[in-house]
C-alpha cells in the first residue's frame, strides 16, 4: 500500500425511526464525529458519502439533499451508491494519493421513510423478466438457503441459531432496532415469510447514519492516540442472471481473497479476532463465514453449534447483533466497519468481546443472493 | 435508428412519509399563522430562511429564531411555460428567487397576482430588484403552498 | 497528485433515441468499443467504476447489478459513483483516484443513461427539496433558467445582445454535431430559429435546450507503467477539481458560481494553468442550456465576468476561435445524463490524442472537461494533456 490510512473517529445514530428529518440527522452524526477529535469544518479535507437512490425517501440524487449536512460546502466530495464500504475504499484512495490528509465518510439511510425493503429490491430486477416473477432479495435468499441446507445438511435449527445469537447480542447494543432473548423455536415459529425463511430470520427496515473520519498517518497521530489502520480491502461483483450463478460459490471468496492478500492474512480464522458481517438473512451468516474461510464449506452449522461465533467465542461474529438487529440498507457495510473500529479500540461498551482484538473484518453485501460483496480489514 | 423493437409500458408508484423534524415543523406551523420564520447563525450572523437547524457554512447549530419580513426584492426569475410532474399550478407561471428584507439568503417561491398569460407583456413587467409582498392562502395547512405567491408591492 | 494516470481508450455509443436496444445492450456497445479502441481484454481490468442518474430515471435500481455482464465486471472490484448531473466527471475522478492511489493499474469507467425510457423532468424534480422547493424548481430547465436570468441581468448588458450570443452558441453547436458521428441531435438552425423558438423557461427557448438522449460512454484509465508497456497513444490526467454547494437553491450566489470557479481553480493549480484561454487548446463545457455556457466561460476564467457575450459574438469560442468550446456539439446536442460528463472527458481525450476525426482541433495538447449537477450545486473538472 502506497500510504497508510487510519480511522480516527466514528459516530452513529441508528434504530427504528427517529423524529428528526434526514437533513438534521445527517448533520448531527457528522458534527459528533468531528467533535470527537476536535475537528472543525475548516480542517475537513474531502468527503465521500454513501447513500442510495433505490427509491429511498422519494428523493433522487440524495447527495444533493444532504450535501451541506456532511460539512461538504465548497469541498471536493463524492458519493457512492449501493454499498457504503465502497465509500470507505474511495475515501482511503483519496488520502493515499497524498492530495488530502483526511476524509470524512458518511453512510446515510433513513429506513423509516423508505418503502418496504423488498419493494425496493424488486426494482433491482430487470423490468422484463425477473421483476415480473417477483424476484427480490428475500425470495432469492430463500432459494439460496434451500440450496445451502440441501447441499451441506446444515439444519434449519442451525440457521435459526444465528438469529438467536444476533438478536441476543443486540440486547447489549443501544443502536439496535430489533433485539430480544429468543429460542430456536421462537425463531422457527415466527411468521412465515419466503420459506424456508421466517420473519425473525429476516432483517428489519431500519435507520442508520454512520460518520467515520479517515486520516493519513501523520494527521491520524495528531488527532488520536488510538488510530485504527486500514489493512485490506476487496470487492467483487457476480453475474446478473440468478440462473447463471452457483448460489453457494459466491464472489465473497474473490473479495475476501483480495482483502487477505492486501492485509497479509494467511489463516483468517486465526488472524481475524472479530468479524462483523452483513447477514440480512440468518443463514447467510453461516454461508458467509464459510466463504470468508472461517471454516470449510458446509462447516458453519457445526461452528455455531460449538459457540465459536458467540460474543465470548474464539471468533465472535456480529457481536453488535449484525444486520438482523439493524438494517439500514446502504449504511450497513460502514456500520459493520464502525463496529470493528469500536471493538479494536475497546469502546464497544456492553457488546465488547471478551478477547483482545487486534484485527477486525467488516463485510458488506447487496443484491440478489449476494450479487456484490465487499470486505474491509482493519487493525492496530 | 433503423428499426424499433418492442417496448414495455410500465409504471412505478411508491408512497413516502417524510419526517419534517422539529425545526421544519415549527417553520410550517408559522406558515399556517401567516408567519415566515428564519434562524440566525451566531457565528456568521446570517439569517437563513426557511429556518435551518444549522449553518451550512459555519457548521454550528442555529438556535435563534427570527420572524422575517414578508416583503422583499426579486433576485432571479423564470417564466415557466412547460408542464412537468408535480408542478404547483398550470403553466405559464413564474418561479422566482427573492431576498426577503433583512435576510441573507434567497427564498424560492412563485410570483403572481397578475395576468401572466402573455409572455412579452410579462417580461416587460417583471424586473430583478422589483419589490414583492407575500399573499397568503385562506386555506392554510402548514404547507409551503400556504403562501400563494408573492405579488408586486 | 499521487501516481501519474493515463487514459488509453474511449468508447461511445451512437447517442439518441435508442429504442432499438435494451439498456444492457446499450451499455455493452460502449464497453465493446473501449476494448476495441484500447486493444485491452476484459481480463486486463483491475476494477470497474460505473455510474448513472438515480433509479427513477429508468425505473431500475442499482444498475451495476443489471449491467454486471454488459460491463464485463463479473469477478471484478466495483465502485458505483453517482453525483447527479456531474456523475460522468465524478466517475472519471473515481477511476483517476483508483489508479493514482496505487490500488489498481487498469480501471474501466462506464457511464450510461437511457432517458427515453422514463420521465426525465419528473426525475429531475425529485432531486429538489421535498418540503419547500420541489414545486417551484420546474425540473432542470427551471432552476438553470433562473440561474441564467440572474447572470444575464448582472452586468448591465442589453438583453438583446445576450440573446444573440446564446443563439450564436446554439447555431455553432448544432453545426458542430454534424462533425461528431456519435452526436444525437443533428439539425441545422439559424439564429432566428433559436430566437423565435418557443419559450420553455424564460430566458431559455426550445433551441437553447439539450435533448433527452440514450447513450453510454466507457474509458480505460491506466498507471504510467501500464501505459509504457502498452505503448499506445495516451492522454494524461493533469488536473482534477470538484466543488459542491448547499441544497437550498437561494443560499449561494449562482450568477458568479463560486463552486464552478473553485472546481476549475483546483484543476488549474494541479495542471499549472495560469491563463486558461491561452493555456487550454479546447474545452468541453457541460452546457445543457446556452445561457449557462456563457456563465461557465466566466467562472472558468475563459473571459472576465460579464465578458462572455461579447467574446462569444466575436467567435472566440467557435471551432476556429482562440479557445474552441464543445466542438463535439456538446451537451446541447447530446445528453444521456449519467454518461454526459464522461463523454466530456472522452472528447477531451480524443482531442489531445488526435483522434477526434472531423471535429479535431489541430494540435490540441491540453483539454478541459467539465460537468455540473444537483440543484445548481455541483461542478467537476478534469484536465487532460498529450504529454505526461
Ligand atoms: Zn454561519
Amino acid at each position: 500500500m502506497s500510504k497508510k490510512v487510519a480511522i480516527v473517529s466514528v459516530a452513529q445514530s441508528a434504530g427504528p425511526a427517529s423524529k428528526d428529518n434526514f437533513y438534521d440527522q445527517a448533520y448531527r452524526v457528522t458534527r459528533e464525529c468531528l467533535d470527537k477529535v476536535g475537528m472543525t469544518r475548516d480542517d475537513l479535507g474531502t468527503v465521500v458519502s454513501a447513500s442510495s437512490d433505490i427509491f429511498h425517501g422519494g428523493i433522487s440524487c440524495a447527495n444533493a439533499y444532504y450535501w451541506e449536512t456532511t460539512g461538504a460546502f465548497l469541498k471536493n466530495a463524492s458519493r457512492q451508491d449501493g454499498e457504503s464500504l465502497f465509500a470507505f475504499m474511495y475515501g482511503a484512495m483519496r488520502i493515499m494519493t497524498g492530495q488530502y490528509d483526511n476524509c470524512l465518510l458518511l453512510a446515510l439511510c433513513k429506513g423509516s421513510e423508505n418503502p418496504e425493503n423488498d419493494t425496493c429490491t424488486l426494482m433491482f430486477g430487470d423490468p422484463f423478466y425477473h421483476r415480473n416473477l417477483g424476484l427480490t432479495e428475500t425470495t432469492s435468499a430463500a432459494f439460496q438457503m434451500q440450496a445451502y441446507m440441501e447441499k451441506y445438511g446444515v439444519t434449519k435449527e442451525q440457521c435459526a441459531k444465528v438469529a438467536v445469537k444476533n438478536l441476543g447480542n443486540a440486547l447489549r447494543n443501544p443502536y439496535a432496532h430489533r433485539r430480544g432473548k429468543y429460542t430456536v423455536a421462537d425463531i422457527l415459529n415466527s411468521a412465515p415469510a419466503a420459506a424456508p425463511l421466517t420473519d425473525l430470520q429476516i432483517a428489519p427496515k431500519s435507520e442508520g447514519f454512520v460518520a467515520m473520519l479517515l486520516a493519513s498517518e501523520k494527521k491520524a497521530k495528531k488527532l488520536t492516540d488510538k488510530p485504527v489502520w486500514f489493512k485490506g480491502y476487496g470487492s467483487s461483483l457476480d453475474t446478473y442472471f440468478l440462473g447463471d450463478r452457483d448460489l453457494l460459490k459466491t464472489q465473497l471468496r474473490t473479495a475476501a481473497a483480495q482483502a487477505y492478500k492486501m492485509a497479509g492474512i494467511k489463516d483468517p480464522k486465526k488472524e481475524i479476532d472479530v468479524a462483523e458481517v452483513t447477514e440480512p438473512y440468518a443463514f447467510q451468516e453461516l454461508l458467509w463465514c464459510e466463504e470468508l474461510g472461517f471454516c470449510k464449506p458446509g462447516g458453519a452449522g457445526k461452528m455455531i453449534d460449538k459457540g465459536t461465533t458467540e460474543i465470548s467465542g474464539a471468533l465472535p461474529v456480529n457481536p453488535s447483533g449484525g444486520v438482523l438487529a439493524n438494517n439500514p440498507y446502504v449504511s450497513r457495510g460502514l456500520q459493520r466497519l464502525a463496529e470493528g473500529f469500536l471493538q479494536i479500540r475497546g469502546e464497544a461498551g456492553e457488546h465488547q468481546v471478551d478477547k483482545k482484538v487486534k484485527t477486525a473484518l467488516a463485510h458488506g453485501t447487496h443484491g440478489f443472493a449476494g450479487q456484490c460483496h465487499a470486505v474491509a480489514i482493519i487493525g492496530v | 435508428m433503423s428499426k424499433e423493437y418492442k417496448t414495455l409500458m410500465t409504471e412505478i408508484r411508491l408512497p413516502y412519509e417524510l419526517a419534517y423534524g422539529p425545526v421544519w415543523t415549527r417553520f410550517f406551523e408559522g406558515m399556517a399563522e401567516k408567519k415566515i420564520f428564519g434562524t440566525k447563525c451566531t457565528k456568521c450572523g446570517r439569517i437563513l430562511v426557511p429556518a435551518r437547524s444549522f449553518c451550512p457554512r459555519c457548521f454550528i447549530d442555529t438556535d435563534e429564531w427570527v420572524e422575517v419580513a414578508q416583503t422583499g426584492t426579486l433576485t432571479a426569475w423564470s417564466y415557466v411555460n412547460y408542464r412537468y410532474y408535480g408542478m404547483p399550478t398550470e403553466p405559464p407561471f413564474i418561479s422566482a428567487l427573492l431576498r426577503l428584507d433583512g435576510t441573507d439568503v434567497d427564498f424560492l417561491h412563485l410570483i403572481g397576482g397578475f395576468d401572466v398569460s402573455d409572455f412579452e407583456k410579462t417580461r416587460k413587467m417583471v424586473k430583478n430588484g422589483m419589490r414583492l409582498k407575500a399573499v397568503w392562502s385562506d386555506d392554510r395547512k402548514a404547507h409551503i403552498m400556504d403562501l400563494k405567491y408573492f405579488k408586486p408591492a | 497528485m499521487g501516481r501519474p494516470v493515463g487514459i488509453i481508450g474511449v468508447g461511445q455509443t451512437k447517442h439518441g433515441r435508442r429504442m432499438d436496444v435494451a439498456y444492457p445492450e446499450l451499455v455493452r456497445e460502449a464497453v465493446l468499443r473501449v476494448f476495441e479502441d484500447s486493444g485491452l481484454e476484459p481480463s486486463d481490468i483491475d476494477g470497474v467504476v460505473s455510474g448513472t442518474m438515480p433509479s427513477m430515471m429508468e425505473g431500475v435500481a442499482l444498475t451495476h447489478f443489471y449491467f454486471a455482464d454488459a460491463m464485463q465486471a463479473v469477478g471484478k472490484p466495483i465502485l458505483k459513483t453517482e453525483t447527479c448531473g456531474s456523475t460522468g466527471v465524478s466517475i472519471a475522478h473515481t477511476a483517476y483516484y483508483w489508479v493514482a492511489s496505487g490500488m489498481a493499474d487498469v480501471v474501466l469507467a462506464v457511464g450510461h443513461e437511457k432517458m427515453n425510457e422514463g420521465d426525465a423532468q419528473a426525475t429531475m424534480t425529485t432531486v429538489a427539496e421535498p418540503f419547500y422547493q420541489r414545486y417551484f424548481i420546474a425540473g432542470a430547465p427551471g432552476v438553470f433558467s433562473m440561474q441564467s436570468q440572474m447572470w444575464a441581468d448582472r452586468y448591465g448588458i442589453p438583453e438583446a445582445k445576450i440573446r444573440d450570443a446564446a443563439a450564436h452558441i446554439s447555431v455553432e453547436h448544432h453545426n458542430a454535431a454534424f462533425e461528431n458521428p456519435y452526436a444525437h441531435v443533428k439539425i441545422r438552425v439559424t439564429a432566428d430559429d433559436v430566437k423565435n423558438s418557443r419559450v420553455i423557461t424564460y430566458p431559455v427557448r426550445l433551441l437553447d435546450v439539450c435533448p433527452t438522449s440514450d447513450g453510454a460512454c466507457a474509458m480505460i484509465f491506466v498507471s504510467q507503467n501500464k501505459a509504457k508497456k502498452l505503448g499506445r497513444k495516451t492522454a494524461w490526467v493533469k488536473g482534477v477539481g470538484y466543488r459542491g454547494e448547499e441544497y437550498f437553491f437561494g443560499d449561494s450566489d449562482k450568477g458568479l458560481w463560486q463552486g464552478a470557479v473553485l472546481a476549475a481553480k483546483q484543476a488549474y493549480d494541479q495542471a499549472g494553468i495560469k491563463n486558461p484561454r491561452k493555456d487550454l487548446d479546447v474545452a468541453e463545457v457541460y452546457n445543457p442550456f446556452t445561457f449557462q455556457e456563457m456563465l461557465f466561460y466566466e467562472c472558468f476564467g475563459f473571459c472576465e465576468p460579464g465578458g462572455a457575450p461579447d467574446m462569444v459574438l466575436k467567435g472566440t469560442f467557435d471551432k476556429k476561435g482562440q479557445l474552441p468550446c464543445d466542438p463535439s456539439g456538446g451537451v446541447l446536442c447530446t445528453n444521456p445524463i449519467g454518461a454526459t460528463g464522461l463523454i466530456r472527458v472522452a472528447e477531451a481525450v480524443l482531442q489531445v490524442t488526435g483522434k477526434a476525426g472531423e471535429h479535431q482541433i489541430p494540435k490540441a495538447k491540453t483539454a478541459f472537461s467539465h460537468a455540473m449537477g444537483g440543484v445548481d450545486q455541483f461542478n467537476g473538472v478534469m484536465i487532460v494533456g498529450s504529454e505526461l
